[in-house]
């Protein structure tokens, strides 16, 4: 039941990817950010306060922590121009691809105050499979 | 080409600086509140952004032609979120995040295919090789 949930999860965020590439043809990058933060924030709001039953408080966090939603308008523009040139598919491939090897950087020299994960050179044939993945993309 | 598939591939590498910036502002205000600052200021920045470009001035018509379901990225974006928040607490990590991914990809393709119209075996065969390597490698780290 949990594992269909959560496949259902991966389905709505494709669809979600797959939507803002085409509404981004008709209310530009930045309309698209506005509208699926906008939206996404009032539902939120409405989950806290009638499932969760939080008390609502954005007060007591350092200040460069706010820089999220600066990443979030930035990523979802770009990832609505990206699909609506190469598609939910490849975006999503090539998007998970760069945050392995992100995660592999941040982790093998402890960045961001992680613990220290050196690089395991069994990931390697992973890595030469992404690229040749990625190479053949490139292709079509 | 290149350009915009090395653009994707930057696009998965910001992502994690911004997971490691929610995740930080989740430890701080819970993971609710933490989430919904992270909405909040982008929608703000994003209204600044939307405001100060000069696309307002020239197509605000078009924003009412558009059909209503494409603006429900948002609420799937949401729904999609609390799902596997919630769900996580009832399974492991990397099981989570295969399943993530395979409903992500399968979904991924048919809509490409239902609304871009677009498959190629060559494309089909680039997506595959990168599933794999991802599982693998998904794999291999969980171990």
């Amino acid at each position: 039941m949990y594992s269909l949930l959560v496949l259902l999860a991966g389905i709505l965020q494709s669809a979600m990817m797959s939507f803002n590439g085409l509404l981004a043809e008709s209310v530009s990058l930045w309309g698209v950010s506005l509208v699926v933060h906008a939206s996404g924030g009032i539902l939120l709001v409405l989950y806290i306060l009638l499932v969760v039953r939080e008390k609502i408080t954005f007060r007591g966090m350092p200040w460069y922590l706010y820089s999220a939603g600066f990443f979030g308008v930035l990523l979802v523009s770009v990832s609505s121009w990206c699909v609506g040139i190469l598609g939910a598919a490849v975006t999503t491939c090539l998007s998970v691809a760069g945050q392995l090897c992100m995660s592999a950087v941040i982790d093998h020299y402890g960045l961001f105050h992680v613990p220290r994960i050196p690089f395991s050179p069994r990931r390697i044939p992973c890595f030469l499979m992404i690229l040749a993945g990625i190479i053949l993309l490139n292709l079509s | 080409m290149f350009l915009i598939i090395f653009t994707a591939f930057l696009y998965g590498c910001a992502t994690v600086v911004s997971k490691m910036v929610n995740y930080r502002a989740t430890q701080e205000l819970g993971t609710w509140n933490g989430s919904l600052a992270n909405y909040v200021v982008a929608s703000i920045l994003a209204l600044i952004l939307l405001l100060l470009s000069p696309y307002l001035q020239t197509d605000l018509h078009a924003c009412t032609q558009v059909p209503v379901h494409l603006y429900a990225g948002g609420t799937f974006g949401v729904i999609a979120f609390v799902l596997s928040i919630v769900t996580l607490r009832r399974m492991k990590v990397f099981q989570s995040t295969i399943l993530l991914l395979t409903g992500q990809l399968l979904a991924g393709i048919l809509f490409d295919i239902i609304i871009f119209r677009e498959f190629t075996w060559i494309r089909f065969a680039g997506v595959l090789l990168v599933a794999l390597g991802i599982f693998w490698d998904k794999k291999i780290t969980a171990a």
